[in-house]
């Protein structure tokens, strides 16, 4: 039996995120540019698989076949893989996922995985509707059932179950938007909030508010996923993919069980730590789904960094922050970075990517990181995907 | 494999749609955008039209598997345990009690837009393995509660169709708030 090949992430950009002027084919035309300039020894010609994660391209920019349009727009012309990913909110690291299991398996050997969403639309309504077609659309998204609502929910059982506090929710809300200020790139860039400014925004869906939530979101990213005894031609600081984990269990609110034990996530952190080899005490670094502030409360539970019904704690007391235990969100999270679907697993992995090679700011840089854990959820949180990224030595 | 089965067996035959005189509250929010292309209460369209004909006649009803005594949510036409279909319709309880609740204050989708704020929740239907979410009317969300008692109603849509809701004992007089 031939031994499978290694995998690594061998740079990748992103583009700016927040409500821009410029559509789906123009965002992915940015973040192509900056792919290129990032890693300057790439060459078009080399990259033989595209994977697209696109969550609804074809609601937001009423387009499909977006494969081959994106292939086009980068001057690629894939000969061994070309596909889109969609799995709503993680469709950008199933575009990672396939094309790790692509190389691993010898079908590939150097790809580039790109995710992409254009969500601001002339009539938000109309993009709230498209949120709402990520539910079970007929009999949940019919009652008016989006993101907000649901994870509102999920908060209010963990304040009535573990007492958590909406201070905690701030607490959370306000190290991402602060580990944003570093990242040029993010939608709430150079905007500073307080807990005591973000405990008086907006109720979105109660006990939420405006702070609380990750916004609809124009941006893309791209990493070049390579075999890994090519690496070095394109990077002196290649980040290992270790390990991998992915559970699903339900999709009608009906069917989702305890709203504040997701074990669909720890079914997926055991995979994806026995794969890696390492426990959650191993990591340095996580990049959580925090598409609301309660999301990565419940996470971090259910990935063992804290006790179940602590997650609030472990905000308060610093533990996620630089000089805590393991520093969650220093890209800024989905709260400060915000949250183009297709995008933002990408956007993930190139934070991993520039923490391992040092090329962030010092007021995010974790000190001398190993070890990553990348976290997607999708939908209502009955998907959960991970995976783990180990610095090159 | 063999085409599904019509799983209505113990229900009415369907019969001419009654589309004028609701004989249920109409919606003050219309919400048919979400509702689908196809009506799918619409026997030429879809296979469950039996619910919505049960929901026109103040049945709230879904599958359940013959074979397994599965309770399966939304109605199915094959039963994902035992990969069969031979189901039967039988009636849900009408009441239930919150297990949790928010409120759409903002983003709401299209045809929704109007109704903002309005409540939604899990509901606890009484005596079955069910959680169910819906919309909350009859009380604003700020008096609601988790354990709160709802019941189950059937509402008329502006097109004629029909769907269902929760809604929310009043308020017993002189109760605070
Ligand atoms: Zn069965």
């Amino acid at each position: 039996m031939s031994e499978r090949p290694e995998v690594a992430v061998a740079g990748g950009a992103t583009t700016r995120f927040g409500v821009r002027a410029a559509t789906w084919s123009e965002l992915v035309q940015e973040a192509g540019r900056r792919l290129f300039e990032a890693i300057p020894e790439l060459r078009a010609e080399e990259v033989d698989s595209l994977f697209v994660g696109a969550a609804e391209p074809e609601r937001f920019a009423f387009q499909s076949h977006v494969a081959p349009l994106a292939a086009e727009l980068l001057g690629l012309k894939p000969r061994r893989i070309l596909q889109r990913t969609e799995l709503a909110c993680a469709s950008g690291q199933s575009a990672i996922r396939s094309a790790y299991a692509a190389i691993a398996a010898g079908l590939s050997d150097v790809a580039v995985a790109l995710g992409v969403e254009k969500m601001n639309l002339p009539s938000m309504a109309e993009a709230n509707t498209s949120m709402a077609c990520v539910m079970d659309r007929p009999w949940d998204g019919a009652h008016g059932a989006t993101a907000p609502p649901f994870f509102a929910m999920v908060a209010q059982r963990h304040m009535r179950e573990f007492g958590t506090t909406e201070e905690a929710l701030a607490a959370v809300s306000e190290k991402n938007h602060r580990f944003a200020n570093s990242n040029p790139d993010a939608q709430f860039h150079a905007k500073s909030f307080s807990r005591e400014k973000l405990r008086g925004l907006p109720l979105v869906a109660p006990p939420l508010r405006l702070g609380d939530c990750s916004s609809m979101t124009d941006g893309a990213a791209a990493v070049l996923v390579v075999r890994g005894d090519l690496a070095r031609k394109y990077t002196s600081n290649p980040a290992w993919i270790r390990g991998t984990g992915q559970y699903s269990d339900w999709h009608n609110l009906a069917n989702a069980g305890d709203l504040t034990d997701w074990v669909g996530l720890r079914q997926a952190g055991r995979e994806a730590f026995r794969s890696a080899g390492i426990g959650p005490a191993d990591l340095d670094f996580a990049e959580l789904h925090d598409c609301f502030s309660i999301s990565e409360i419940v996470a971090g539970e259910a990935l063992g960094f804290c006790p179940a019904g602590q997650g609030g704690a472990y905000a308060l007391d610093g533990k996620s922050s630089l000089g805590g235990e393991i520093v969650v969100n220093p890209r800024g999270g989905l709260l400060g970075c915000g949250h183009p679907l297709g995008a933002t697993g990408i956007a993930q992995a190139v934070e991993v990517y520039r923490q391992f090679a040092a090329e962030v700011p010092p007021e995010r840089q974790v000190p001398d990181p190993e070890w990553a854990l990348v976290h997607n959820l999708s939908g209502s949180a009955n998907v959960h995907s991970l995976m783990v990224y180990q610095r090159g030595g | 494999m063999a085409p599904p089965t019509t799983p209505a067996a113990e229900a009415p035959a369907v019969t001419a749609r009654p589309r004028a005189a609701p004989a249920t509250p109409s919606s003050p929010a219309p919400i048919p955008t979400l509702l689908d292309f196809h009506p799918l209460e619409d026997p030429r369209f879809t296979e469950i039209a039996a619910f919505f004909d049960h929901l026109r006649a103040g049945r709230f009803s879904t599958t359940r598997c013959r074979r397994d005594g599965r309770l399966l949510w939304p109605p199915r036409t094959v039963c994902p345990e035992c990969h069969r279909s031979e189901l039967e319709w039988v009636d849900l309880p009408r009441h239930g009690r919150i297990y949790a609740f928010s409120a759409v204050l903002a983003g709401a989708p299209l045809g929704m837009e109007e109704a903002v704020p309005f409540a939604v929740g899990l509901v606890d239907l009484d005596g079955v393995p069910l959680r169910l979410f819906g919309r909350i009317e009859g009380r604003p969300w700020t008096e609601l509660a988790i354990g709160a008692e709802v019941n189950v109603e059937g509402f008329d849509l502006p097109d004629g169709r029909i769907f269902y809701r929760f809604r929310a004992r009043p308020a017993s007089p002189g109760a605070p708030g």
